[in-house]
């Protein structure tokens, strides 16, 4: 989680990290079966920011549980750096919705952070220190000692993120990650991930039912929906680098993108 | 917490004036004579407290006590933490064991002390075998509920990160289930006096029970009940510190109860 990939930025880009295809979803069997996700085929580029984003209830998260291997697909493969994932992978790190409850109340935030590591057997004056320099790049320096309960509800999700950092796994899945904060934090967090992408290169997947989100957040929009769910759109923002909760959603290509997603979700 | 809006001193004076209506109404019962004569007065008991507490085979019986007390119930929480842990968190295990687990919590463990006695003999060995026993349901019992009650996304969190069993059971499921523990805990001290002192009186065994059941062979009554309200003192002793000890380790589910 060092280098940032400014320099060679043209080069992750072109490098496939994450594929997954045809991933079969469903629960029950026979006459009962529920189909929740169909042949749904995904391409992530290293360093590249995805967001997935449907309608309520198409299973968007089903779809992220999959991915991080909480669940079996039925059918389909992921791969990661070119091997096949199957259950959980020490290169994919997530952030839930839900922090309040994913962070664990009796950890200190620091030892939140560190516990993975240790997990991964880490010793602990390392652990320690990654976990501290995890928790200043998501703005909590100094924050270490206090306890999930202390903190608002974005600082919280902060240490999530932190916890997800500072696993250093290649591909960052976050579910609705910001669906449970006010609109300001909302804005704060965004902008948090998107710095985070830039200095550390990160690749992030972020699932969300908020398209100005998505757009807002990636460099590839990929649109599900219908019943199952299967990929019915995908669109490159193009956005650049840079970005501003002001001037990228004035950009005319947003409006565009949005419009054209909105369209495609409200065929439904 | 609601009940520290009360001021400490107000619930001292409510407390000590409990007391005394109980001293009051006993001594009123005492003096209508509606009770057999040799229950002692409340000026009686209180001059066998003072003489208890300046003998030596008091404190020796008490130590004696205590000792098997706190033997069985040291060893009712280890094999009780540890087992319900495992069968809580484990489905196939807490389901086929659950018959059991109420089998054993229901089952008079006093009725059992015959045979213990047979087989280890009336000493202080056998003593704590039998408090052990009283002791570990109301342990195990809590154990396996606050295991049973993982949160899904802390479950979530754990398989993601990949944590190894091991770590998981100790800084995961034990302490997510410990506000539990510390309730089975709290209560299997108390039983474990109660049984204790119960074993002491049945078998002879020296201890508290022992001194207790000689008392009364003596007719002294008034013995009888200063060493009953010693082992009533114990009992509340014991309680107070668990329930600091409890505070303080639990201080983030309070928080987080707020």
């Amino acid at each position: 989680m060092t280098a940032p990939v400014q320099a060679d930025s043209q080069l992750a880009q072109s490098t496939l990290l994450m594929k997954v295809r045809g991933m079969t979803m469903s629960y029950g069997s026979g006459t009962a079966e529920n189909k929740i996700l169909e042949n749904l085929d995904l391409d992530v580029n290293t360093g590249e920011f995805i967001s997935i984003v449907g309608p309520s209830g198409v299973g968007k998260t089903t779809l992220l549980r999959c991915l991080s291997g909480l669940l079996h697909p039925k059918a389909g493969t992921i791969e990661v750096g070119g091997a096949i994932i199957d259950g959980p992978h020490p290169d994919l790190a997530v952030v839930f919705q839900d922090y309040s409850r994913s962070l664990m109340p009796w950890m200190t935030t620091r030892e939140n952070v560190a516990f993975p590591l240790q997990g991964k057997g880490m010793n602990k004056a390392d652990r320690i220190r990654v976990a501290e320099e995890n928790l200043a790049a998501v703005g909590l320096a100094g924050q270490g000692g206090k306890y999930p309960w202390e903190m608002s509800g974005g600082m919280q999700q902060r240490v999530a993120i932190a916890r997800a950092l500072a696993y250093n796994a290649k591909v960052l899945l976050m579910d609705e990650p910001f669906a449970s904060v006010d609109a300001q934090t909302r804005f704060d967090l965004e902008d948090l991930v998107i710095k985070l992408k830039q200095e550390f290169g990160v690749t992030i997947l972020l699932v969300t039912h908020d398209i100005d989100e998505a757009l807002y957040l990636a460099d590839k929009v990929v649109v599900i929906a219908e019943k199952p769910a299967t990929v019915v759109d995908v669109i490159v923002t193009g956005f650049g680098e840079e970005r501003d909760q002001v001037d990228t959603k004035a950009d005319p290509r947003f409006g565009e993108a949005r419009a054209r997603i909105l369209h495609r979700l409200r065929k439904n | 917490m609601k009940e520290t809006t009360t001021s400490p001193r107000l619930l001292l004076a409510q407390r000590v004036a409990a007391i005394l209506i109980l001293l009051g109404i006993w001594w009123l019962v005492i003096a209508s004579g509606a009770v057999p004569s040799m229950l002692p007065g409340v000026s009686q008991i209180l001059a066998a407290i003072g003489k208890a507490f300046v003998s030596a085979a008091f404190w020796g019986a008490l130590g004696k006590t205590l000792l098997a007390a706190l033997s069985g119930w040291a060893i009712a929480a280890v094999v009780g933490v540890v087992a319900g842990l495992v069968i809580g968190s484990i489905n196939f295990l807490d389901r086929s064991t659950s018959i059991l687990v109420d089998f054993g919590r229901s089952f008079p463990v006093l009725a059992l002390m015959p045979v213990v006695i047979m087989l280890l003999g009336s000493n202080a060995r056998m003593e704590i075998v039998v408090v052990a026993l009283s002791c570990l349901w109301p342990v195990l019992v809590q154990t396996v509920y606050g295991a049973r009650r993982q949160e899904a996304a802390v479950s979530d969190t754990v398989a993601v990160f990949r944590i190894p069993p091991l770590l998981r059971f100790r800084r995961v499921l034990l302490p997510s289930a410990l506000p539990f523990i510390a309730t089975g805990v709290r209560i299997s001290a108390s039983v474990a006096l109660l049984i204790a002192v119960g074993v002491e009186v049945i078998s002879q065994a020296p201890g508290i029970g022992r001194q207790i059941t000689l008392m009364q062979q003596e007719q002294r009554w008034d013995m009888a009940f200063a060493y009953l309200f010693f082992t009533g003192m114990v009992g509340w002793a014991m309680a107070a510190v668990l329930q600091r000890f409890e505070n303080r380790l639990l201080i983030w589910k309070r928080q987080e109860n707020d």
